[in-house]
């Protein structure tokens, strides 16, 4: 018999961290976008800002890719 | 309303606005002109351009700044545009409006010239430059008053109610008392539907206005022996924690000094500190100035307030304003040659 909870657990893993990402990037962009709107010079440093949650949803990918190595 | 938005942008705004050195630099120029070249570094460079063409000298000054402060507004409620939100910060720009009526009733109570009374004016608010031009124009109180209830603004139902009595009386206290408790009562009674947070800052505004606009009125009564039944006619209503009752009470004290111990305890308790000569010599311009002071304190601070709220966009709104009125300050000193101690008493620091 095949076992979906370790499919559905990196799934899990994957798609809360995505799920993470895509608020607080939508919150950081938002802001970064007014930012940008008067200080054109903050470019940059917005980019960065803007992919720091990134971190996120690579941590999920990583844990997501863990979890599927043990069905190997 | 997004405020990641709208507060990130106008936190870089308030970025833009001068510090403390540069006010310093700016009070050290020895004249006018030097000053106007300090201030054509900064953001006020456009619009010191345009006011250049009509304008020279203090003028110019005063004309640029007070169009870059109408300008730096509607930039605010531009971003704002659209629900409960415009309408609250609509009720903070809604002050200049009362401020600017006040002013013309003044200057024409006085018969004073019309383009002198359209330069101490700031078309913030609801009537723009050109209302304010025909609102000038008018030849006497009773005009003034007519035309707004003909163009159906709400501030002409206190004027036309009190009318009568200012005719009788031709005490203008009476229209300015009106108008302004018109403008405190309407802005609780609009804040009182909504619950949320931002309701809850622009409320807390308002009452400190109130208070620190009735605690000058107490003060000023104390000095002038006015009778109780009389100052009461002109409190404010709207204050939980200052009712009637309780600046009554105060007003019962019968001096200056017994006043300034009912405030012990209470925010306001600051004013308990200031130099016995004032109290002695019943200087209520040092109390004003404080109080004042206070409340451009206290607006300012709510940048550390909740940054995704109203709390940026009224904090902003008052630090601008702080900095034109330094700048005009710091301008009129120039020109009459104040000593350099008393410029920086005048100054409001944030």
């Amino acid at each position: 018999m095949v076992d979906f909870g370790i499919p559905i657990g990196a799934g899990i893993a994957f798609g809360l961290g995505a799920l993470g990402t895509g608020i607080a990037q939508s919150r950081i962009g938002a802001a970064g976008a007014g930012t940008i709107a008067e200080k054109p010079e903050m470019f940059g440093l917005m980019i960065i800002l803007v992919a720091i949650p990134e971190t996120l949803v690579i941590l999920g990918f990583v844990v997501a890719s863990m979890i599927m190595i043990m069905l190997v | 309303m997004e405020y990641a938005y709208v507060n990130a942008r106008i936190k870089a705004m308030k970025s833009r606005l001068l510090d403390r050195s540069f006010l310093e630099q700016l009070i050290n120029k020895p004249d006018i002109d030097s000053l106007i070249a300090e201030l054509e570094k900064t953001t006020y460079r456009e619009e010191l351009d345009k006011a250049g063409v009509l304008y020279s000298g203090i003028h110019r000054i005063e004309v640029a700044i007070r169009k870059d402060l109408v300008k730096t507004f509607r930039t605010v409620l531009n971003l704002i545009r659209g629900g409960e939100t415009e309408s609250y910060l609509t009720l903070i720009l809604n002050r200049w409006d009362v401020q600017n009526i006040k002013t013309i009733l003044r200057g024409k109570k006085i018969q004073e010239n019309p383009s002198e009374i359209l330069d101490c004016l700031i078309p913030a608010g609801e009537l723009d430059e050109a209302a304010l031009t025909e609102l000038v124009k008018q030849p006497d109180v009773k005009a003034v008053i007519d035309l707004l209830a003909t163009w159906g603004i709400i501030y002409s139902r206190p004027l036309t109610l009190n009318f009568r009595e200012f005719s009788e009386t031709g005490d203008l206290l009476v229209l300015e008392y009106a108008l302004d408790t018109f403008y405190y009562q309407d802005a609780l009674s609009r804040l009182k539907s909504g619950e949320s947070d931002d309701a809850r800052i622009l409320k807390n505004i308002l009452v400190t206005e109130i208070d620190i606009n009735n605690i000058k009125t107490v003060l000023r009564s104390i000095r002038d022996r006015i009778d109780i039944e009389e100052a009461k006619r002109y409190f404010v209503k709207g204050s939980p924690d200052f009712d009637m009752e309780r600046l009554t009470s105060i007003m019962k004290a019968g001096t200056i000094d017994g006043a300034l111990k009912h405030l012990e305890h209470t925010p306001y308790q600051f004013i308990t500190t200031i130099p016995q000569e004032y109290i002695v010599a019943e200087k209520i311009s040092a109390f004003e100035k404080e109080l004042e002071r206070y409340l451009v304190k206290k607006a300012v601070s709510l940048f550390i307030g909740d940054p995704l709220s109203i709390a940026i966009p009224i904090a902003y709104i008052w630090a601008k304003y702080t900095e034109v009125t330094n700048i005009r300050v710091i301008a009129r000193c120039k020109i009459i040659e104040v000593p350099e101690k008393e410029l920086r008493e005048a100054l409001i620091s944030v």
